[in-house]
């Protein structure tokens, strides 16, 4: 029994898209969605923290909001599926095992300031001529370069200097900030993706090479319009409340909560239901028939949109539009997403078990569904130091050798 | 020129809109062989400046009408000297031109197809019709985007686009990856729901283990507590007064910075800001004497001299901020820029992963559609010209 277990758990290993491949992580919290990506799909993502415990782990929000260093919702969110070790790097023997791991990584991502793996003798330099093959990933606000090199900033200063947080809010009242730590979470991605390339480049040259992730960077490059409104008419993008840029889209308010309008669809079946209620008003022109002229007219044709949908209950009237082709939404909170029949349909939630907590604990799921090699569960996340005993094993220190390191508080 | 990581892998493209486009531009950067596949003649005009310039750089054009069985029969071709296929459809319309990764991997195993749905490609949902805006009110985003609470106060753009995109580059090479390794293709079903659903972080986790409902919206640190915290109106500049600074002051000694660089006023030191327990407690308070200050700075050098004392403050950028005046990016040379056909030369957003060796690069322009015919159908699929000239005859294929 406990053998086909294991057959099944190593099958489901080298399937994994990223399987054989070792991703040493360093990172602070800014920077730890990008291994979580890695792991996710079957990379062997090794944590190192500091002995006390990675400074993530005290960031709640916390299980019942308790805080407590291995009840951290925060940490647990991007350290799925990768193991722990502690390691004291302030130590000359903690750098040692470092590079000790090093020899054994195709990927070692940092995200301390810039000139600190330098510091520790594990600059790019000296880190290319000893592991020639290692892909070396480093992401800091503001990149290695540049006036702005040793500037600091969080996700709010980040989402300002890249141009998302302006275009948010109304124009005449202060910018609104995005939902979630969407600057560490879009550079996360484009430091994923760089590395995959290097990973390729890799494959044919034989040799690793340094990335520098500049989370400025990462984020002006997910603002669609801003730069392209800017370098194509010389326009900056204003605030424009919940008008899409576009002028295609805008909040409108139902009987019992918010949807968010389109024009894009068919509309012929938009103005004729619109028109059965009696509220079409000048929609049945021949002109609105453009959709240039509806984005040009956008203000007027939601103000009269606006008055049609007041009468509505939210989810009616998103079922009727979308029989009918019409691509509206409701505006729900993100609470709705745990009930939600689509996401429930294809599993999109996970159940994890915490064995220490004796509980099991609902997770977001996959982004992608690979038929092939499946995004999947391997382990909750770690407990502070959870893997090192097993980790220094596999790196040839024996276990004498891992009493005395943690004897004098390397690990 | 620089080896490109991605060189040899060649990518079928039938994405439109934004999303899928953002993906396979991101795989272009990278030296990836993206042919677009457009299903309809070009308008007159240009899509090579500004965002409809970004989205299609460094790709080919090739124009099929895919409503006729030769046009169809062109795209198989290609699908079969191609490693990776990706559209953003719901599921019927691939299988119906047979292009579907059921019949596409009978004829080559070894087929990567990423589908960049809206919802998905099976669930209750899967046929709603979508666009990034509507997908982001799905997930929560636009109602939590409200000044406290009240009327959502808007998103300025699909993040759920952007969203989409670069998960769906980082699936493709994913599973390309995978291929390198075992020698076989897989369909990736990429629902762009889902993939900005997994974006909101740990709030959704949140909701998920606590039960907690989020929001409403506040200027609150979502990551280290922190205060101030939060947006500040800066000095009018050239006559603009929509200037304004975000700041973000966590520890003691954060504090203790920040105060000297505002020379340490009276109001300082009073009892109600003397930690951050009670600097956040009393937040409203402080925001507000942080904001007399700032009213009387200017946002730039206001940053400057934060940023020297080793606080985290940025202006609130603008594009012209962002694109002309950031003196970083600047100094980092991060704005691409690509010569047009008639040799003007525009700007384009740049290359976000900078790798030491194999850097990715902004090489051509968005292209004119059905400037690579010629390209794909002689030289890929090996027709001749009057195979060529029959297609077009036929209306399989549009002119240049």
């Amino acid at each position: 029994m406990s053998k086909m277990r294991a057959d099944t758990a190593h099958e489901a290993f080298s399937s994994a898209a990223l399987a054989g491949l070792r991703v040493i992580d360093l990172t602070t919290w800014r920077g730890h969605l990008c291994g979580r990506l890695l792991a996710d799909m079957g990379a062997d993502v090794i944590k190192v923290e500091p002995p006390g415990g990675h400074d993530g782990r005290t960031i709640g929000p916390f299980l019942n909001d308790e805080p407590h260093r291995d009840r951290s919702l925060f940490f647990w969110f991007y350290n799925l599926n990768k193991r722990s070790l502690t390691l004291d790097l302030e130590h000359q023997r903690g750098i040692e095992i470092l590079r000790k791991l090093l020899e054994s990584a195709d990927i070692v991502i940092e995200s301390f300031e810039p000139g600190r793996m330098d510091e520790l003798g594990l600059g790019w330099q000296a880190v290319s001529g000893l592991y020639p093959a290692l892909i070396m990933l480093s992401i800091t606000p503001f990149g290695q370069t540049g006036p702005y090199r040793d500037y600091t900033a969080d996700d709010t200063v980040l989402t300002a200097l890249s141009g998302m947080l302006y275009v948010n809010g109304f124009p005449s009242r202060a910018p609104v900030r995005p939902l979630g730590l969407q600057a560490y979470h879009s550079s996360a991605y484009y430091a994923a993706i760089g590395t995959m390339c290097a990973l390729f480049a890799r494959d044919r040259a034989g040799v690793g090479q340094w990335i520098d992730l500049s989370m400025q960077e990462g984020t002006a490059s997910a603002v669609e319009h801003v730069a392209g409104s800017y370098f194509g008419t010389g326009a900056i993008e204003p605030r424009r409340g919940t008008l899409h840029w576009s002028r295609y889209f805008r909040v409108g308010k139902c009987r019992d909560g918010y949807i968010m309008h389109c024009t894009l669809g068919d509309w012929t079946s938009l103005v004729q239901w619109v028109a059965g209620d009696g509220k079409a008003q000048d929609l049945v022109n021949p002109e609105w028939e453009d959709v240039v002229y509806r984005a040009a007219h956008a203000e007027h044709l939601f103000d009269v949109l606006d008055e049609w949908v007041k009468d509505y209950n939210r989810d009616e009237l998103l079922e009727r539009a979308q029989t009918l082709r019409l691509p509206y939404a409701t505006v729900r909170p993100p609470e709705a997403l745990l009930d939600d029949e689509q996401l429930a349909a294809r599993g999109y939630f996970v159940e994890v078990e915490h064995p220490e907590l004796g509980r099991t604990f609902r997770y977001p799921g996959a982004p992608y569904l690979f038929d092939g090699s499946p995004w999947r569960v391997y382990r909750r996340p770690p407990l502070v130091g959870e893997h090192t005993a097993e980790i220094l094993h596999e790196i040839g220190i024996d276990a004498g050798e891992t009493e005395s390191l943690m004897a004098e508080g390397i690990i | 020129m620089a080896a490109l990581p991605l060189e040899g892998i060649r990518v079928l493209d039938f994405t439109w809109v934004v999303a899928g486009p953002v993906a396979t531009r991101i795989l272009a950067d990278f030296g990836a062989e993206v042919i677009k596949l457009e299903r309809k003649p070009g308008p007159p005009g240009s899509r090579q400046i500004g965002l409809q310039g970004d989205l299609h750089r460094n790709k080919h054009s090739i124009a099929v009408n895919m409503a006729t069985p030769e046009g169809i029969g062109i795209a198989r071709k290609l699908a079969m000297v191609s490693d990776l296929v990706i559209d953003n459809f719901s599921a019927r319309v691939m299988r119906s031109w047979g292009m579907d990764f059921a019949s596409l991997s009978q004829l080559k195993p070894e087929i990567v197809c990423v589908s960049m749905s809206g919802l998905g490609h099976t669930g209750p949902r899967s046929n709603y019709v979508s666009y990034g805006p509507t997908l982001q009110a799905l997930s929560g985003y636009t109602l939590l985007m409200s000044e406290g609470g009240g009327h959502p106060a808007g998103y300025g753009y699909s993040y759920a686009d952007m969203s989409g995109g670069y998960t769906g580059a980082l699936a493709s090479l994913i599973a390309l990856w995978h291929r390198r390794r075992t020698g076989r293709g897989q369909f990736v079903d990429l629902s762009q729901f889902e993939a900005v659903t997994s974006v909101i972080g740990p709030a959704l986790l949140d909701i998920a283990v606590n039960g907690r409902a989020q929001g409403p919206f506040d200027y609150r640190s979502q990551e280290k507590p922190s205060a101030p915290h939060g947006v500040y109106r800066c000095r009018p500049r050239d006559g603009d007064d929509d200037r304004w600074l975000a700041i973000s002051v966590c520890s003691q000694a954060e504090w203790e910075h920040f105060i000297g660089v505002l020379g340490s006023p009276s109001w300082t030191s009073e009892a109600r800001f003397r930690t951050l327990y009670l600097r956040m407690r009393n937040s409203a308070d402080l925001d507000a004497r942080v904001a007399q200050w700032t009213a009387t700075q200017v946002a730039e050098e206001a940053m400057e001299r934060l940023q020297r004392a080793g606080i985290a403050a940025g202006v609130i950028a603008n594009g012209q901020d962002l694109c002309e005046r950031d003196p970083h990016l600047q100094a980092r040379k991060f704005w691409g820029t690509v010569t047009l056909p008639d040799g003007q030369r525009t700007h384009t957003t740049g290359i976000a992963a900078r790798l030491s060796s194999t850097p990715g690069s902004v090489r051509t322009p968005s292209p004119l559609i059905g400037s690579s015919n010629h390209y794909v159908l002689r030289e890929l699929l090996g027709l001749n010209q009057t195979e060529c000239d029959d297609l077009v005859t036929a209306r399989a294929v549009w002119p240049e």
